[in-house]
């Protein structure tokens, strides 16, 4: 018999001095709340679904007017009809994924599970961070484009706006505003779930191994 | 809550809490995050508790759900090995005769053990409780075959740890 193999039985004849939990101590226990990964990834996933939602009702209502001076209200609407469309079925996938998650499962089961979850969130997150750059790519060539109407639909005269390279200055604007806002998203994404999910995934990618 | 239902699982794991102990030894390195697990696997063990049917034993029900809060759901402290953990292990002995020997091979065994990854941690525990390759490799989610060869590498990495 081998080493380990006889340690095995000492291992069962005797008992580490382990601490004792009374009656008390484990009833207290059912009351605290939990603070499993799982739990805050549920809590960080509904705050970035609320997030992005929230972003399509605080949009002043001056942009969606500039929107439709410009002539592009319409197209505007049915884009916006379509994506919530879409928020919608993301929302059904991830509470279905979310529900999934049983801690009786097996550990491969469990962990591919909680990855799914994830996984909807980061879907949904790329989907609006490129619907985001699409658009803004979109309206900033049309604007570009049709500057002189800008200028006018804005009303920069009266504000003391030249017009000469109007147009140059707008567009840098909003496009250093725009990578600033991703830069600061991929940032955010990369401290939160970089910090969450590192091990979960690292144990992942093991259990993933041992099986093949 | 279901005052019956608090009573008969607070019951059951104060009578198999040692399961619930030894894993948090095995996963944890202070007293503090000791606690901490236990209190978590508590948490899901209670969730859990309603669906648990009584068709298998309640230990080996808790075996998963514990090895599965420890490996998946906990959140680990940043804190790493200390050396105290070493020194502050003993074993209790039912036997009467004490081997001074016996007691450092498992104190350095359980080091050992300690140092292995979450996953062959989990491997190795199973086997030193003397659960089946079936019951491991249900517990664990890959398929028979493949515990007992990754049992045999964890094993032959527990002996380099012991003998470099």
């Amino acid at each position: 018999m081998d080493e380990l193999d006889k340690l095995k039985k000492e291992w069962q004849s005797r008992e580490l001095d382990l601490p004792k939990m009374s009656y008390n101590d484990i009833y207290k226990m059912l009351l605290k709340k939990s603070s499993s990964i799982v739990k805050w990834i549920f809590i960080i996933s509904l705050g970035e679904l609320v997030f992005w939602l929230s972003l399509y009702f605080v949009i002043p209502d001056d942009n969606m007017k500039l929107m439709h001076d410009m002539g592009i209200g319409p197209f505007m609407y049915y884009t916006n009809i379509i994506h919530f469309i879409v928020f919608g079925t993301f929302i059904i996938f991830f509470y279905k994924n979310y529900r999934a998650i049983q801690v009786t499962d097996n550990t491969k089961k469990l962990m591919s599970n909680i990855l799914k979850t994830r996984r909807t969130v980061r879907y949904f997150v790329i989907y609006n961070v490129g619907m985001f750059v699409l658009s803004s790519i979109f309206i900033d060539s049309f604007f570009y484009s049709n500057s002189n109407k800008l200028y006018k639909v804005m009303d920069f005269a009266s504000k003391g706006v030249p017009q000469e390279n109007f147009a140059n200055v707008f567009i840098i604007t909003q496009v250093l505003v725009g990578v600033a806002v991703i830069g600061l998203l991929i940032l955010f994404y990369w401290l939160i779930y970089g910090i969450l999910l590192k091990r979960l995934k690292s144990n992942y990618k093991e259990l993933q191994k041992m099986d093949y | 809550m279901n005052k019956e239902l608090e009573h008969r699982f607070v019951t059951q794991l104060e009578e198999n809490q040692n399961i619930v102990h030894k894993i948090c030894r095995l996963y944890t390195h202070d007293q503090d995050s000791h606690n901490d697990l236990f209190q978590e696997i508590t948490i899901q063990l209670w969730r859990a508790f309603p669906k648990f049917r009584g068709d298998s034993k309640f230990s080996t029900w808790m075996y998963r759900v514990a090895l599965n809060t420890a490996i998946t759901l906990y959140r680990k402290s940043k804190r790493q090995i200390n050396t105290q953990d070493y020194e502050s292990i003993s074993f209790k002995i039912k036997a009467e005769e004490y081997d001074d020997t016996t007691e450092q091979q498992l104190k350095l065994m359980y080091v050992a053990v300690k140092k292995l990854n979450d996953i062959d941690k989990a491997l190795v525990f199973l086997y030193l409780e003397d659960k089946s390759y079936k019951e491991i490799s249900a517990t664990l989610g890959i398929s028979e075959v493949n515990a007992r060869v990754k049992m045999n590498r964890a094993k032959d990495k527990l002996r380099k740890i012991l003998n470099p």
